[in-house]
């Protein structure tokens, strides 16, 4: 590319010069003025970024190098907190359990957002937008609510048990439904669920149809059309989603509290308790540090992949 | 074009102002008094009657353990607060920090009605002064669904009983290490070895197959009873309370020699701005009102004379306020002096 620049010199200016002379002429005053129209809109949201949001964080990066003594934070460097965290099987325990929910709801999302997009771009004809309005739908309730509302579903004298009692199938009602990793990851792919079709089902929407005629016409089994031609181009759009899904999931602590097990506590508690009842902010600084940089390493492969595009 | 500008600057503006009304802090102002207190102990049932007599309103944060109670309280330098029901784990933190202020007793006209052995107790007096206003105390009790359990349990081990796997609940609460250490055996369980945690530990593990959930609210604790997904539960008298007003059938027992429990006292805020409200508020609580007040609603046993007077001698005989022989028979919460392993082992018992 370089080369072939460096052999038609006259290109370069043939492409930017013109435009550029054409602007400067045609409105000489709109370019002096767009700048402070920018900063003028910028101004708010920076000022309000960086009071409420990049000061905190470099305060929490700080917390998480200090350490706890005798019930006073002691502000001096010290790597004491990542030894407790990475030295103890506990904590790599919750680490390894969070992560490993947090890809499989991202997962199943991913499985059930795909089918569902297609069905509402391809076929919901007139009633796209309203299909697609009733995806949303559950966004408009309280997260808490929606989760109190498994919680009853699968409670011991809940819905599901009833459900089951009457029809025969079980004798006594059963206790496997709630207060395991199943129901959390239950709650979780439902909860979330939201936030994986919306850029699943934009990335459809610009989906050229024709491609995928000219693929049915070159013979391409419907399943070879699918993974060849639409799966990569709708791939963005599902990094998207899971990048948001991951990392809901990743910080919850709220579902884990209400709807898991005794022994299935996720990172957000294990944060949620330093900061609450043990009052090691610096030892939850850094747990609340693992979960940003586990967060921000996913966020990076998605970027190479191309999710943002 | 000027137009757009402005447009642009208000769209701007507009992200911030947005953000900015919710960030405003909600200052008390005049004689309205914040607390950080344990759930009940300023319910609307006697606060409305204190608000009435001084013209005074209390707003109450609940804490859901002693060190969230000690944290909340202290950040803001104690302006946050200006009270604190502190239990004995506490307390002398509180007064090592330098958060709390002595108490003038000579503002409480009720103070000499608090039996004597809670006016100069080791856990809020310190240094010669009184720095706590000791009001309500209680242990804690074993729950359990009287239908569901046959016969009246008399120790805590029936919690290991095969019968009941998978419907018990203990608190969400490293203190309850104390308990098991108890249960153990353990002389002191406030003071316990490395080893003595270990222990507990291999307790806790064989115990954590039937615990169907630990409960962090005393609501979510009355809400796991009458879903039906436990029977039994290691509990604060105030689910007791709760579960009986709603014709749920629960008993409560208090298994003896292994009980741990809490003593309660009131503690003013050194940097407080509503200290003559403070005293106001402590002096109604010590009074006959406040005391059957906070007895009715949590079910634990008051502190004062007047509070004995107002429920009748036969609840105060109930409450065991009339010799304080519970009080002394309980191990009451102290403050621990390796709590991060305690803390440590809590997480370990729950991942």
């Amino acid at each position: 590319m370089g080369a072939a620049l460096e052999r038609n010199p006259q290109l370069e200016p043939l492409i930017t010069q013109p435009s550029e002379a054409q602007f400067s002429e045609a409105q000489p005053r709109r370019r002096d003025r767009t700048p402070v129209a920018l900063y003028a809109t910028l101004l708010p949201p920076l000022v309000w970024m960086t009071l409420l949001y990049f000061v905190p964080i470099a305060i929490l990066i700080s917390y998480s190098f200090w350490r706890l003594e005798a019930f006073d934070i002691v502000r001096e460097f010290s790597l004491v907190n990542f030894q407790t965290i990475f030295g103890n099987t506990a904590y790599r325990t919750v680490i390894v359990r969070t992560v490993m929910t947090a890809l499989g709801v991202t997962a199943i999302d991913a499985a059930i957002a795909l089918p569902l997009a297609f069905f509402i771009t391809r076929f919901g004809g007139r009633y796209h937008t309203l299909l697609t309005l009733l995806v949303i739908l559950p966004l408009w309730s309280s997260y808490l609510v929606r989760v109190f509302a498994w919680k009853i579903i699968l409670g011991y004298n809940g819905i599901l048990n009833s459900a089951l009692l009457s029809l025969g199938i079980l004798q006594q009602p059963s206790q496997i439904f709630l207060y395991n990793q199943f129901s959390t990851t239950l709650t979780f792919v439902h909860v979330w669920l939201p936030f994986m079709i919306l850029p699943v089902i934009t990335a459809f929407e610009r989906l050229p149809k024709d491609l995928l005629e000219a693929s049915a016409d070159l013979n391409a089994p419907p399943l070879t059309t699918f993974r060849k031609v639409a799966l990569p181009l709708v791939t963005p759009g599902l990094l998207a989603g899971s990048i948001n899904v991951f990392a809901l999931t990743m910080g919850d602590f709220i579902t884990p509290n209400l709807i898991g097990g005794p022994s299935g506590i996720m990172l957000g508690n294990v944060i949620s308790s330093q900061f609450g009842v043990s009052y090691n902010w610096p030892l939850g600084a850094a747990f609340a540090l693992v979960v940003m940089l586990i967060v921000f390493l996913a966020l990076t492969v998605v970027v190479r992949r191309g999710a943002l595009e | 074009m000027w137009h757009r500008l402005i447009t642009a600057f208000l769209i701007g503006l507009l992200g911030l102002t947005s953000g900015m009304l919710s960030a405003q802090p909600a200052q008390a102002a005049g004689c309205t008094l914040t607390a950080i207190v344990w759930e009940g102990y300023t319910d609307a049932s006697f606060a409305q009657k204190f608000e009435q007599e001084t013209g005074c309103a209390i707003k109450a944060t609940y804490a859901g353990s002693s060190d969230e109670m000690f944290a909340k309280f202290r950040t803001g330098g104690g302006r946050t607060y200006d009270l604190i029901s502190a239990s004995g784990d506490i307390t002398e933190r509180l007064y090592k920090a330098g958060l709390v202020r002595p108490i003038d007793t000579s503002k409480l006209e009720n103070y000499d009605s608090i039996f004597s052995p809670f006016q100069k107790g080791d856990w809020n007096s310190f240094d010669g002064k009184p720095y706590g206003v000791t009001f309500a105390w209680g242990p804690n009790v074993l729950l359990y669904n009287t239908e569901k359990v046959a016969t009246s349990p008399t120790s805590w081990d029936v919690l290991f009983d095969p019968q009941y796997a998978g419907q018990i609940t203990i608190p969400d609460n490293p203190m309850t290490i104390a308990d098991v250490a108890l249960w153990l055996g353990k002389a002191d369980p406030y003071d316990l070895t490395d080893a003595d945690l270990a222990e507990v530990k291999d307790k806790l593990l064989e115990l954590r197959p039937s615990i169907r959930k630990f409960w962090a609210t005393a609501g979510e604790l009355a809400n796991l009873f009458q879903s039906g997904e436990v029977v039994l539960a290691h509990a604060w008298p105030l689910t007791y309370t709760q579960l009986i007003e709603a014709d749920y059938p629960v008993g409560s027992v208090n298994p003896k020699g292994e009980l741990t429990g809490w003593t309660d006292s009131w503690m003013i805020s050194k940097n407080s701005r509503n200290v003559d409200a403070a005293y106001k508020w402590i002096d109604f609580i010590l009074s006959g009102e406040g005391q059957k007040g906070v007895m009715d609603v949590t079910g634990y046993s008051g502190a004062t004379e007047l509070g004995v007077e107002a429920v009748g001698p036969e609840r105060a005989k109930e409450l065991f306020m009339d010799d304080l022989s519970l009080h002394e028979e309980i191990k009451m919460w102290q403050s621990v002096q390796n709590y991060d392993k305690w803390v440590q082992l809590w997480n370990e018992i729950r991942s």
